[in-house]
């Protein structure tokens, strides 16, 4: 069994992981990080979602080996207490149901954000069309990473 | 008339609902063991323990005063996303006087929570909230002095306000736990060998190979078999290693499935009492049909379709001194109490069944399968088990929405008004049978059939079927006659709140206030559905090849609105997942084995897919609530049916309507 060494929300972490063994694996077990969630096992609902070298990732289709960047998980979001304002917009926005596409949603959306400071409604669908959402609150996701990018956009005024 | 079978609806709905009285039962006599159970897993406070007498029976309602003024009301409904958390916490808080901030909700635990039914058929809004404010408003009164009356709408602070749910911050930092997160200590990691086909025996099975591997065990009792160990890899590692041997029983081809029906189904019996009767007749529809100006006749069909909630089922399983302890995401947490007692073989006190607020489940999450494996491979392990599925197997060893054969043959008189309906259901269901038009003379029938695959229960169950048969004949019946469809269902709609629904659907959408262009369509669909009023209007666009929802405009009137937001929420997630069961969703199975077993096989609705989407509440204070989680998802196929009708001049009368768009894979069998 390889020893394998993570940074995983700015930590290290090492451990014994198996050849097969997938990021997502290795997050949810042992790390314990199970904010990150197992939605189909084939990169094709976004459920797994996490940031690798600042990248979106499917967790459930990436080998553990095979990662050697920074990792960024939905627990590694919110800064000394206060939500990330892609978490504060999901919020505001009420952009769930069930909630569990939300943290691959969130991170995937932190992405976009990254890339274009203020994308349109029509990027940010492209950017999350391989992101799920069965209880169907597409629309209020949109409005959250508009309203969150208004919040990065202010904050970038201020800044 | 249908005026009657609403006003018969209504009578029974009035009746279920009417609370005829509450009182405090003092808790410290009569303790029964189940309520001994209860004070234990407690901890202090004062329990309050009120029966509201509501449906006919003693219904409890159990609520927690802590010593600081906080509050903990119980109850066995769970939370998969539909709100019932959030609302149900309102309902305390409004009645108990109090801040939300204050009340805490424990929900699903059968030990500690009252049997209030299972969560479906949109029961909680209806029949949960009036008890659950009829006990608080008892236990304020208790304490205050006051009258232990239910505060009105007129002066409601938490109830019909856009409370957000109560755990959105836990949501978005990933800190929820869902019924997949649970972890118990000594914990074992299950993987299941299952079979390739929908039914089959074990013949034999070769688990050497899985057993020499370091820190695997493989238990087996009768045909279920599986690999342990303490991680999920080296499960699947091990699991991967066990070669079964499987005899399947063959399946009827899908093809044949609406000839099996028919041949299997057993007329309708009626049962006016039963929550869907499944026989509603009136009049003469022979004769009727005899003297009509002109008929009409059409049969329309659906297929299976899954569920695929994002997260698939998990259960662990406890045991200790003879009682097993399970937590899981079901949606009916004292039903599979029930299911694994008997499956087990122990008393039902012995089973402690723990609902975990789960990733969704849309009535897929009812039976207790996995939580049955679970007690059974901790029982056989003689530690605790976790049974994770995958989504390969929450695609096939779970149930499916039924497939169904709807034949529907209807007469107008010479002004263009419906006179006779002849509607018969094979398969699929008898929810949302009744017309939302009142036909003089009428024979809806309910058909039961042999099923095929394993089929159950989804969002809304057959109201899908049955509203897209008979808004789709409207449809057609507007075509044939030359009249606008909106105009043609005003002619028979008599419920003013529908009526007044389907009015400001069409002026917000502007139907019919531009023309369309070659290769446009607009579609329109109404229900009067678990007492929802509703009304949707569609425009499509399609090249003959693939289609495209440009637009949805839809109201909806569920009486008092108790959380306005998340009904918005509700009704709109139930139009972009009715809009994927509509347009593509369908489970293929050959003639031993489910076709459909993997996301990617399965097409539900994604953001390039959702149009621009205007849903909005009307609010009637002085009209009881209902709920909001199911019904609107009858509404999308009917109108994207009639929408790519108007748009291609090709009327399709099964689901999934795009199916046909392209080449079919197989012959397609007359019925459908």
């Amino acid at each position: 069994m390889p020893r394998l060494t993570l940074t995983v929300n700015g930590r290290l972490w090492t451990g014994d992981v198996a050849d097969d063994a997938t990021l997502l694996d290795t997050l949810r077990d042992e790390l314990q990080l199970t904010g990150t969630k197992y939605g189909c096992g084939e990169g094709q609902c976004g459920s797994c979602t996490v940031l690798v070298d600042a990248r979106p990732v499917r967790a459930c289709v990436t080998p553990a080996a095979a990662v050697a960047g920074p990792v960024v998980t939905i627990e590694g979001v919110a800064r000394e207490g206060r939500l990330h304002p892609v978490q504060q917009a999901f919020v505001d926005e009420q952009a769930f149901q069930c909630g569990f596409c939300t943290p691959g949603m969130i991170l995937g959306a932190i992405h976009l954000l990254a890339e274009r400071r203020q994308p349109t409604d029509v990027e940010i669908r492209q950017a999350l069309e391989s992101h799920v959402c069965r209880c169907g609150t597409y629309p209020r996701i949109v409005a959250a990473v508009r309203r969150a990018a208004a919040t990065l956009a202010r904050e970038d005024h201020r800044g | 008339m249908a005026d009657d079978l609403h006003g018969a609806y209504k009578r029974r709905f009035a009746r279920d609902l009417e609370p005829e009285r509450y009182e405090i039962v003092a808790l410290l006599d009569d303790l029964t063991p189940d309520r001994r159970a209860f004070l234990r897993g407690l901890g202090g406070g004062l329990l309050l323990l009120v029966t509201v007498r509501a449906q006919d029976r003693e219904l409890p309602v159990r609520i927690q005063v802590a010593d600081d003024g906080s509050y903990r009301g119980f109850t066995g409904k769970v939370e998969m996303g539909q709100g019932a958390r959030t609302l149900l916490t309102q309902a305390f808080a409004e009645e108990l006087g109090v801040a939300i901030e204050r009340v805490t909700l424990v929900m699903g635990d059968t030990e500690l929570c009252p049997d209030d039914g299972g969560t479906w058929s949109s029961l909680t809004t209806p029949q949960t909230v009036p008890v659950i404010r009829a006990a608080a408003a008892a236990v304020r009164a208790s304490r205050t002095g006051g009258a232990a009356t239910v505060t009105p709408p007129a002066r409601w602070r938490t109830l019909g306000r856009s409370v957000p749910q109560r755990d959105g911050v836990a949501i978005v930092t990933g800190s929820r736990t869902y019924p997949s997160d649970v972890k118990v200590p000594g914990m074992l990691e299950a993987v299941i060998v299952r079979s390739p086909y929908h039914r089959a025996r074990l013949v034999s099975v070769e688990t050497a190979a899985a057993e020499a591997m370091a820190g695997v065990r493989v238990v087996r009792e009768g045909d279920l078999v599986a690999v342990l160990a303490r991680d999920r890899v080296t499960a699947r590692q091990a699991a991967a290693r066990v070669a079964a041997v499987w005899q399947p029983e063959p399946l009827t081809p899908q093809d044949a499935w609406p000839a099996h029906f028919k041949a299997t189904a057993q007329a309708a019996v009626a049962q006016p009492e039963a929550r869907y009767p499944p026989l509603l007749r009136q009049g003469d529809v022979d004769a009727a049909l005899a003297a009509a100006s002109r008929t009409l006749s059409a049969t329309y069909g659906l297929d299976p379709v899954a569920h695929v909630p994002l997260e698939p089922r998990a259960a662990v399983a406890s045991w200790a001194e003879g009682r097993v302890t399970i937590r899981s995401g079901p949606q009916a947490p004292f039903l599979v109490r029930q299911e694994v007692a008997r499956a087990l073989d122990v008393p039902l006190t012995n089973v402690r069944v723990i609902a975990v607020d789960s990733g969704g489940a849309y009535g897929g999450k009812q039976r207790g399968e996995c939580e049955v494996e679970a007690a059974r491979l901790a029982r056989l392990a003689g530690a605790p088990v976790r049974v994770a599925w995958s989504r390969e197997e929450e695609f096939t060893v779970s149930y499916t929405r039924p497939a169904g054969l709807v034949e529907v043959t209807s007469g107008v008189d010479a002004e263009g008004r419906l006179t006779a309906l002849r509607f018969i259901n094979y398969n699929s269901g008898a929810a949302g049978l009744t017309p939302q038009y009142p036909i003089p003379h009428h024979h809806v029938a309910f058909h039961r059939a042999a099923a095929v695959v394993r089929q159950g229960s989804y969002r809304s169950l057959a109201a899908v079927a049955n509203n897209f048969a008979l808004e789709s004949h409207m449809d057609e019946w507007a075509v044939l006659l030359g009249i606008d469809p909106i105009a043609f269902r005003l002619r028979h709609v008599r419920d003013q709140r529908l009526r007044e629904v389907i009015e400001r659907t069409a002026s917000r959408f502007g139907w019919n206030q531009s023309p369309l262009r070659p290769g446009y369509g607009r579609g329109f669909s109404c229900n009067l559905e678990k007492g929802a009023r509703l009304a949707l209007c569609v425009e499509v666009e399609t090249d003959g090849a693939e289609m495209r929802v440009l637009r949805m405009a839809a109201t909806g009137d569920f009486g008092a609105a108790l959380n306005p937001d998340a009904l918005q929420n509700q009704m709109a997630g139930a139009l972009v997942q009715g809009l994927g069961g509509a347009l593509w969703e369908a489970v293929a199975f050959d003639e031993a084995r489910q076709l459909t077993r993997r996301f990617g096989d399965y097409r539900v609705p994604r953001f390039g897919d959702v149009p621009a989407l205007d849903v909005e509440i009307v609010d009637r204070r002085d009209v009881e609530s209902v709920g909001a989680g199911e019904s609107p998802i009858t509404l999308p196929a009917p109108a994207l049916a009639a929408a790519l009708a108007a748009a291609t001049g090709r009327r399709r009368r099964r689901l999934p309507l795009l199916e046909l768009l392209t080449p079919p894979r197989a012959p397609q069998t007359p019925g459908w």
